[in-house]
């Protein structure tokens, strides 16, 4: 009898204990997450990411004008030899999509790389950080120290941007060629285009050559219902996909990816 | 173990074996504590639990870390903390094993192992054991469901329907120990009636916990179906005439659920309803729980390969 009159103290007193433990804990865990010291309050946070957002100087970005390209490949193979990408992988490269039945056929093409979004899905997944936005020109970018490949941000890009390296085992995709675009170069795809079919520039600047094209032509992005907000912009890209093979008026739709990825997925 | 999708079947078998583990522990911690923690029939179940359970979650971690391709990497999960579900579910799984395996010990034959402290401790550590089992249990499916590009997986069900598959494997796995390695006498009737006793609560609530995700199993589909766009053709992935129907109809559906569940809803039915009295063989214990087993390996490999062979249509 005496050990039962015990046991509901004993209890509550534990039960109290594990509260404040896991309040400690959420505190804790609450200041690493919010952005800055943890010392500054709520509201000095706020406004700092309010005038964060309103001034974005650089947001590089890209516009692919589909009406010169000519699906040469040139982009595929010059970021190939730019970054010695192993085989039966790519950072960019060509898809072709061919559709309808003789005589009625058209063939289009479409040049693909890293949409860098300003909503990367890929970031929100990563579990180690090692895929970030950079807040200097809005590229994302992986530290490949820091990846464990775990595979996580393959399956969230919309895009199918993202490969494992088979040979260094971890996480590459496109990135904009930082290592030219700091120095003021293009990235080595827009470099090598032929028809001039890739266009680079900052989309924050509404006098550069990729703003100028999206405010005057009408412009696409992948994916949008997705809401990643792509910063690769398509001009006359032709979205047709397999799904649209039982359409009537098509029939034969077949999508050529060049990728060891066989499907466009 | 590469099936050409950028996760094999090491992720599959750890996502089975995680979650049956922890779902050993949570109802072994939650039948310990029905019972007021002290000794009697739920005392054995529970320790059956505590024994069997972390071994599932620590192989299973092990072939997630190996999956990596180098595992020392995996450290790197633990230098920093973010909103990731992967983050939040690598801190609750190294919790986890830390708090099972202390589960565990206090269920070791020490000197005085009956006594007041030690099961006091038993209760203390059950009652942590709940939560971060199910935490454990659940941070899988939610990590599944995270992403929009992949429809299969992205609904908040799925999350559902494996933490409540981690508990019915869980249970799966006591009962099956238990008729493996339980001593029983049952010429003496009181040994017997504990025996019986305690075959019921764990039946009973398997049936339950079977009844539950064949429920949630119907809600996934049926919404799956009901929609247009992307989620409804992936779903076609796993309805009649798609590549993975035969194994989820077959192996998840009928072996795992529909007839586990039949037979022990024949043995608890009697004293479900008119307080008859319940009997099982012991062979029933072993047989029925490995088909539940073997139906929570097949729904994991078959959620996570239809999420991975299907994605959003258009582009």
């Amino acid at each position: 009898m005496k050990e039962q009159d015990k046991m509901p103290d004993d209890r509550r007193g534990f039960v109290m204990a594990l509260g404040g433990a896991i309040a400690t804990a959420f505190a804790a865990i609450g200041s690493m997450l919010l952005p800055g010291s943890a010392a500054a309050s709520l509201t000095d946070d706020e406004d700092e990411h309010d005038s964060e957002e309103a001034v974005v100087e650089v947001q590089y970005g890209m516009v692919i004008d589909v009406r010169r390209c000519i699906g040469c490949h040139a982009c595929t193979v010059a970021c190939k030899s730019e970054f010695d990408v192993p085989p039966g992988v790519n950072r960019s490269w060509v898809e072709y999509t061919e559709k309808g039945q003789y005589p009625n056929v058209g063939r289009s093409f479409l040049p693909r790389l890293c949409n860098h979004c300003s909503e990367p899905l890929c970031v929100d997944v990563c579990p180690t950080n090692a895929t970030y936005r950079r807040d200097q020109d809005g590229i994302i970018a992986v530290d490949h120290g820091v990846c464990i490949a775990c595979k996580y941000c393959m399956h969230a890009c919309p895009y199918d941007a993202r490969f494992l390296d088979p040979v260094n085992e971890w996480v590459d995709k496109c990135d904009f060629c930082i290592h030219r675009v700091s120095k003021g170069l293009a990235p080595s795809c827009v470099n090598t285009c032929v028809g001039g079919a890739r266009i680079f520039g900052n989309l924050a600047d509404p006098d550069s050559a990729v703003s100028k094209l999206i405010a005057r032509h009408r412009v696409s992005v992948l994916r949008s219902e997705m809401g990643t907000f792509p910063n690769v912009y398509y001009i006359d890209a032709d979205f047709t996909d397999e799904v649209d093979r039982r359409r009537p008026e098509l029939r034969e739709v077949r999508v050529i990816t060049h990728r060891r990825h066989k499907e466009r997925t | 173990m590469h099936l050409g999708t950028p996760w094999g079947l090491e992720v599959i078998l750890y996502l089975f074996l995680a979650g049956m583990g922890a779902g050993t522990i949570t109802a072994s911690a939650s039948m310990l504590l029905r019972g007021g923690g002290g000794d009697g029939q739920y005392f054995s179940i529970a320790r059956y639990g505590a024994l069997v359970g972390p071994f599932p979650v620590v192989i299973g971690t092990v072939l997630l870390i190996f999956e990596l391709g180098r595992p020392f990497r995996a450290l790197n999960l633990y230098k920093v903390i973010n909103l990731s579900p992967m983050s939040l579910g690598s801190w609750f799984l190294a919790f986890f094993i830390v708090i099972s395996i202390l589960y565990a010990l206090l269920f070791l034959p020490w000197p005085n192992w009956h006594g007041e402290r030690m099961s006091s401790w038993r209760r203390r550590i059950a009652w942590i054991c709940v939560p971060s089992g199910l935490s454990v249990a659940i941070y899988t499916g939610v990590l599944l469901g995270a992403m929009p590009a992949r429809p299969f997986w992205n609904s908040p069900i799925i999350a559902m329907l494996f933490m409540i598959s981690a508990i019915s494997t869980g249970m799966a796995l006591i009962i099956f120990t238990r008729a493996l390695f339980y001593k029983v006498h049952l010429d003496v009737p009181t040994e017997e009636r504990s025996w019986h006793g305690s075959g019921y609560v764990l039946a009973a609530t398997d049936v339950l916990l079977i009844g539950f995700e064949l429920l949630v199993l119907f809600l996934l589909l049926m919404f799956a179906h009901l929609t247009v766009g992307s989620v409804k053709y992936a779903v076609e992935i796993i309805l009649p005439g798609g590549e993975l129907a035969v194994l989820f109809w077959g192996g998840v559906v009928l072996l795992g659920l529909v007839i586990p569940g039949v037979i022990e809803m024949f043995f608890v039915a009697p004293k479900l309803l008119y307080g008859g009295h319940y009997t099982a063989p012991r062979s029933i214990d072993i047989v029925v729980p490995l088909a539940v087993m073997v139906g929570g390996y097949l729904l994991r490999y078959v959620i996570v390969m239809a999420g991975q062979l299907t994605g959003p249509v258009g582009l």
